[in-house]
Formats: C-alpha cells, structure tokens, sequence
C-alpha cells in the first residue's frame, strides 16, 4: 500500500531536491536531503492532520471568541517555520551529524553506544514497543526541560515568549523564540543520543508527540475526564499551565504528553478549568507584535536577564487588567 | 551510557582482547549469535525449505527427502522457488526478503539503524551488511537469511572483499576514514584517514590496491593492500560516487556532473569522458561482461556502455533513485529505486520494468541466486 506522505516526499526529492542539490554542486548531501525531504513532508502531513482535529474541536466548543485573530495568525506562521523548516533543519543536519559523531568516536574508543535495543534484546523488531517506551524516556526529560526553562530566570525570558499568547490555540504550540527551539532541540538531541534513539526514527517521534501537544494548546472546552487525564495531557489540564497566574518562574502542570511527571514530582493541578491565558508580566510586543517583533524582543529581554537587569514588564496590559 | 567494550575495532596494530561473556572472541561480537525472530508466512517458509534442500552434489538423502516434502506440503516443487533476494532498507533499519520466482516481499529482519550495504564472505558462509548509525556489521545465513551474528565495527558504509579473499575493506563515510579487516578474525589491521567522504571501492584484480571515491573532495584515492598506505589521491570529478574495474581501466560514476571518468588505474589521471546522464552514480557488469550499466540518479535512467570500446548504447528509464543493482538468473537487472519505497525488475531487452514494494530507501541489493 503506498503511503501517500513517503510518495510526496519521493516526488518532491526527485523533482526539486536532487535537481536543486545538483545544480548548487550540492549531490554529496543528496542522502541526508532525502531525510530532510521525508521529515518536512512529515511536518506537512502533521500540520494538517493538526487543523484537521483541532479546528473542528475549537468550533465545537471554544472556551473563548475573538472578533480579532491576529495573534492567531503569528501563531500559524511559527507553525509552519517550525514543522516544515527549522525544526527539520536541526534534526537532520545537525541532530543526525552529531549522532553519526558521536556514536563513531564512541565505537573508535572501544565503546558500544547505548540503545534501548541492546539493553533490551527482546525490543529489536518490535517497533510499537520501542516507539512507545522512547516516547516516554523523552517526555520525561522534556517535562524537565520544561521546568528549567521557568525556573532559570534567562531561559523564562526567551520561554515567556510561548506564554504571551492571549489567543491561545493549536497553533500556540509552536509559538517558540528560535533560540529556545535550539536550545530544546539540544536538549532533546543529546536524551536522544544518550538513549540512542535511532536518527531516522527520531523525526517520525517527535511529529507524533507534537501532534498531541497541539491538542493540548487547542481552544476547547476538551478534558478527558478524571481517568484519562491523569493518563494523557489534555486541553484542559494544559490550559491550566498558560492561565495568567501560573505564567512566570512558579508554575503547574509542565507535562507535555503525559501528566505522570506533574503527578510524581508534585506539580499538578487539576483544579483548574479553562483559565485565562497570557503573561501579564511580559512586553505587550510578545503577545501582539509580528514574528520578527516577537523574536528581537525576546532576544534583548534574554540577554537582560542573561546580564542581570529586570526584563521589560506589559505595563499597559497591567494597567487594563487593573 | 553503554559498557560494552568493543574488541573489533581497538587501534591498528594492538591485539583485541577478548570480551567478557562473549560467545566467540574471534569476531568480537556483541553478543551471542541468535537468529531473529520474523514473520514467516508460507511463501517464505517454502523457499527456505526449497533453498536449504537443493543437492549439494553428493547424491540424493536428507536434502531430496525435504524437497519432497516441501513440493507435497505446498504443491509446488523447488524450481517455482527460486531463491531469494535480499535488500537493504538504510531508512526503515530493515531487510527486506523477497520471493525471487514471485517477486513479493516475504520477510522483514529488523536491522538497529541504518543499513546501507551488502557482501557475502569469500568462502560464501555469510552475507555481511553493514549498518552505519548502529555501527554493527550483521552476518546472515545466506541460504536462509537469518542473522547468525552481530560484530561492533564503526560506521561500515560501503565495502568489499579483496579477489584473493584476504581482506574486507570498509568505507566510514560519516567518519572520513578506511578501515582494513583480516577476513576470518575480522581484526583491524589498518585504519586509514582519508580526505573526506569514502564512499565507493573496488579492487585491482591482484588485490595489491583496492581505489576509493570520497564524495566531499571530488576525489579518487588508490590504497597499497600490501604497504597498507595511501599510494596516491587526484580529483577525478564532481562527487564522485560508483567506481569498477574494467578491461585495465577505472570507470568512476561522476554523480556531480553527466558522466563516467575513464581513469588509469596507475595514477588516476582521467583518459575519458563517457557522458550517460545527470547525476552519473553506480556502475555495474553484465553476467556476461559485454556491458556496463550506470545507473544516473539526476535523470533517473540506467545507460548501457559497451564495455569494450565504452560506446554508449541503450538508455532505459528507471525514476525513482536507481542505486544498487544485481542480475537475476532470468539476465533480469533488479534495481533498487531510493525515494520511490521499491525495487525495479528491469528487463533490458525489452526495457520494461516492473516494482516491488520494500521499505524506505532501499540501498543494497544482493540475490541468492545470479545471473553466471
């Protein structure tokens, strides 16, 4: 059976990468392009499975009604950066040249990099499994990711950015300053390679949790009842960490798949139903400024906090909300 | 972070000790041979009872006994069995086995990350394929195409045996580095950094030199086997790719330009210019050694050169990404086709084709049973 994705993707390599590639001199990269052809295809795919289960949902039952979406469409745009570009870029070129790197240097020194597989023989072919028990290695040091990033005064000020949202939607999901994507996709990368999530396979995970991470972001009134939301995050128990009092370096619910982290560390809350989102304490420029906007003031508020000065506050949100 | 120590691949020249726990020390494998476990549908089974039972020349027994029973149990004798093929998924870590008389996927054997290649042993008793990312060499049976056993080896892309069976020569594309192995104890006798990008080999038929293409600098290396060095690298041509000996001469694959460089073997300087198509990449020999096939990735067409006086001849539409070629009995060509998830089975006569489906960016190929 084709897999409508992987022949789109195929076709895309053979009439525009590889030309491209040849053309720019480029065929050496020709491989690792298809990868990278493969993973935005991916995103592609992802982006509109996303709006086609999410839109639908916001519709049904929105928690709010804006007359005016332009914060929304910022959203859409780091979405599409995001899924079909950057995030591609880092996997493929960096992510897998690093892995390649390292797990060589590793081997040439009489060391055998770690995988799940070897550690688990049983788990080699099995790959629903192994997908599964990756899924979850990785959820829980994103959890931790999470909680740094709101505790470290400098990263809040680049993380803040997510949080300035008022419109918050699917597409919030996304809504990232570049340099904290890096920095989570560092972070991710090096689990990743500390467990030794396999280079190809990794992309595929990480769409897949994304694509349950917009849920969770989505405008509606959506909660999986008192059992399933202690087993999966739901838009309503995500919601809760956006609410306007959990913005900041103290918050709740930092789980991005599975809220079993929240639970055992202390962090959750369940009590909170459809809360109003946004950072009162941030810029107004973070949550209604373009793209290019947003991202120049998150860098001067990161490197204020990185050099100990107070980062801007929304004082006129402060003063309407007052 | 692993704790494995890793015995095959300890810096040339210093003896490997052995591993704790292993089961062979010789081959410094990572843990006891055992074969994988698989889907084993009916086809599958049949051909494996069919490849086992074929008479090894010593009269009729066992082997004619099993054939019986295999043509009893699923009505069809060994010759609708043909054999089988092997093909190396590098982006679905998998093999896929196909029924050659069939032509359908019959089996899948996981893989740990990214295999690329393929070769069977000198004496014939395993088929080898490299997996880089996982950095493992895997040993299959190659008449039943279970993993009998799983050797630690850094990034193994592309490689060969010498013709006199004395060395396996390993490409570490990623890694930028030749790596020389004794076949038998499968140590490291020499590891040679080169400039960049190892991709392609092939062999003098004296296996005094085995020449290299490296993809990053445009360039040609020839490796002395017997002084283990270097002997001399000369750029040859846009991204270099697929290199084969042929009637004294090198043919290298031009992948960044439309053509095949006639080089001499003795300095690699480039006598000729052949151009077949874009993306000029793997070149093989007919069964009968009156052609040449290269397969040009850009174009995505297969021309066939006159392998005496190189003459171009027929051009056959293969899209897809043609790659890694072999001949079936029938003199049918099966290609692997990268970005199209198939194998191409090329009739070069009439110059039809038709695909099976496999996994993700199929690479190597290898047949149990080929073209003489």
């Amino acid at each position: 059976m084709i897999n409508p994705v992987e022949f789109a993707a195929g076709w895309l390599h053979e009439t525009l990468v590889v030309p491209l590639l040849y053309a720019a001199d480029a065929m050496q990269w020709e491989e690792l392009g298809y990868g990278w052809t493969l993973f935005a295809a991916y995103g592609l795919a992802q982006v509109i499975a996303t709006y086609a289960i999410c839109v639908p949902l916001e519709r049904w039952r929105p928690v709010e009604r804006w007359p005016d979406r332009g914060a929304v469409t910022t959203d859409v745009l780091y979405t599409l950066i995001s899924r079909v570009g950057i995030l591609p870029l880092v996997t493929f070129v960096g992510f897998y040249q690093a892995q390649v790197a390292l797990n060589g240097f590793l081997t040439d020194h009489g060391w055998v990099p770690p995988t799940l597989e070897r550690l688990v023989p049983a788990l080699l072919g099995q790959q629903a499994l192994t997908f599964f028990l990756y899924a979850v290695i990785l959820d829980f040091a994103d959890y931790w990711r999470h909680r740094f990033s709101h505790k470290l005064r400098w990263w809040w000020a680049l993380h803040s950015l997510h949080h300035a949202q008022r419109q918050m939607t699917f597409w919030s999901d996304d809504r990232n300053h570049l340099l904290d994507d890096l920095i989570s996709a560092l972070w991710f990368g090096v689990v990743a390679l500390l467990i030794g999530v396999p280079p190809l396979q990794f992309p595929l995970l990480v769409l897949v949790l994304r694509l349950l991470e917009s849920l969770s972001h989505a405008n509606a009134r959506v909660s999986f009842g008192w059992l399933g939301e202690r087993l999966l995050i739901s838009p309503r128990f995500h919601r809760a960490h956006h609410g306007v009092l959990a913005a900041g370096q103290r918050s709740c619910n930092y789980g991005a798949i599975l809220p079993w982290w929240d639970m055992a560390f202390g962090t959750a809350d369940f009590s909170r139903a459809y809360v109003e989102t946004g950072d009162p304490t941030g810029p107004e420029v973070l949550a209604s400024g373009g793209y290019l906007a947003q991202q120049w003031a998150g860098l001067r508020r990161f490197a204020a906090a990185a050099l100990g000065r107070e980062p801007g506050r929304n004082e006129a949100w402060q003063r309407r909300r007052a | 972070m692993g704790s494995e120590r890793n015995t095959s691949i300890m810096a040339a020249g210093r003896p490997a000790p052995a591993r704790r726990g292993c089961a062979s020390v010789s081959g410094g494998f990572v843990r006891a041979p055992r074969a994988l476990p698989w889907p084993v549908p009916g086809a599958w089974h049949r051909v494996r009872l069919a490849v086992r039972a074929r008479p090894a020349g010593d009269g009729p027994g066992l082997a004619a006994l099993v054939c019986l029973a295999a043509w009893l149990a699923f009505g069809a004798g060994p010759a609708a069995a043909a054999g089988f093929a092997v093909v190396v998924n590098s982006a679905d870590a998998s093999l896929s086995l196909i029924d050659l008389a069939h032509q359908t996927e019959i089996g899948r054997i996981p893989a740990l990350r990214e295999p690329h290649h393929l070769a069977l042993t000198p004496d014939g008793s395993a088929l080898l394929v490299g997996d880089t990312a996982g950095n493992e060499m895997l040993f299959l049976d190659p008449a039943t195409g279970a993993v009998k056993r799983r050797m630690t080896i850094a990034d193994p892309y592309q490689f060969g045996f010498s013709p006199d069976g004395k060395f396996l020569v390993v490409n570490g594309l990623a890694r930028n580095q030749v790596d020389i192995y004794a076949v038998g104890s499968w140590q490291l006798v020499k590891r040679l950094k080169l400039s960049s990008m190892p991709s392609h080999l092939a062999f003098a038929p004296d296996s005094a030199t085995v020449y290299v293409t490296l993809q990053g600098t445009d360039r040609l290396a020839a490796i002395d086997l017997r002084q283990m060095t270097e002997r001399w690298e000369v750029e040859i041509g846009k991204t270099p790719a697929g290199v084969l000996w042929n009637r004294g001469k090198l043919l290298v694959g031009i992948m960044g330009s439309d053509y095949v460089a006639v080089a001499d073997p003795a300095d690699g300087k480039v006598e000729r210019r052949i151009r077949t198509g874009k993306g000029a990449h793997n070149l093989f020999l007919s069964p009968d050694g009156k052609l040449v096939y290269v397969g040009n990735r850009v174009d995505g067409t297969i021309m066939a050169l006159d392998a005496a006086t190189l003459a171009p001849g027929r051009s056959y539409a293969v899209p897809g990404g043609p790659d890694c070629a072999a001949f079936a009995p029938d003199g049918k060509m099966w290609v692997t086709q990268r970005w199209a998830r198939k194998v191409a089975v090329l009739d070069t006569v009439t110059g039809a084709y038709s695909s099976i489906d496999v996994g993700r960016s199929p690479h190597g190929i290898w047949l149990s049973e080929r073209a003489q």
